[in-house]
């Protein structure tokens, strides 16, 4: 596939997917200019690979398949890394997929806030309160959330990006979610934006 | 009057049951209309899970327009000439 309609075609889904491939390679390197040049790599491979992409209507996944590859195999080493939270804190004997479980062992007081939910917390936040927190999740729940949540993928569609099974992105984005909201709400509670009457768990 | 033998009946789940299915009804991914139609019967009768939903959307639809990343024009132009130079 090398004549002009294949490179035309090419080019007008790339003009597409840009800001996609952009903002996850800068969530995954943490680096502007690392993250420039994953993309472009990311794109010279996708032209030479063209050939392998089976279904063109599923072009975006293989793309961003190409890109966590490449940020596997060359960038992840010199990815500036935070604080993250640990896998093992998170994984305990296996059990990925319940969430139930999972929220019980965490701390009584985030356990009283995450049982009395209220929306105004959602407005509480800013942007960069959220994107701080995203930072903050081990690689394997980052790259989850930022395919399902911010990319819209479909289970399946994050699952062939990440040559995982679907039920491991379906217990990512539980975990995921979850140790985000606990990042967030560690945030409100320094910032005194979580209520006393919440963090008893009673609400007024 | 709607005899009560021709409305569809709904079997409960309880809150454990909801919670675990929170995420994938969110992201669309609970395609069997009959675990649908258990989940949103749930949330009708449960406040607690009712708002937990409520919170869950507003905060994945944060994080969505947080996290949307925006490629700069620099990169956008050495993008059309690694495209145009092949």
């Amino acid at each position: 596939m090398t004549d002009p309609d294949t490179k035309a075609w090419f080019s007008r889904n790339i003009e597409q997917c840009m800001d996609s491939l952009y903002g996850l390679a800068l969530r995954l390197t943490r680096s502007n200019a690392n993250a420039e040049d994953l993309v472009a790599e990311s794109v010279a491979k996708a032209w030479s690979a063209l050939a392998t992409l089976e279904d063109k209507e599923r072009f975006r996944p293989w793309l961003f398949r190409i890109l966590h590859n490449c940020y596997i195999s060359e960038y992840r080493k010199k990815s500036v890394r935070p604080v993250e939270y640990g896998y093992d804190d998170i994984v305990v004997d296996g059990k990925e997929d319940d969430i139930t479980g999972f929220l019980i062992e965490q701390p009584d007081d985030f356990l009283n806030w995450w049982g009395n939910p209220e929306r105004e917390f959602a407005n509480s936040l800013l942007g960069e309160d959220i994107v701080s927190a995203i930072q903050m999740l081990p690689e394997a729940f980052r790259i989850a959330v930022l395919l399902v949540n911010v990319e819209g993928l479909s289970y399946d569609e994050a699952a062939e990006v990440l040559g995982v099974p679907p039920g491991t992105i379906r217990s990512r984005m539980k975990r995921g979610r979850t140790l985000l909201q606990k990042a967030l709400w560690q945030h409100a509670n320094e910032a005194g934006l979580i209520t006393d009457d919440v963090k008893r768990g009673c609400k007024s | 009057m709607k005899d009560s033998k021709d409305k569809p009946e709904i079997d409960e789940i309880g809150c454990l049951e909801a919670i675990n299915g929170l995420y994938a009804y969110l992201d669309g991914e609970m395609n069997d209309p009959e675990s649908i139609a258990k989940f949103e019967h749930h949330l009708e009768h449960c406040q607690a899970c009712y708002s937990r939903t409520e919170l869950e959307s507003a905060l994945g639809e944060l994080i969505r327009k947080s996290a949307k990343g925006k490629a700069p024009e620099k990169l956008q132009n050495r993008l059309r000439k690694l495209i145009d130079g092949i």
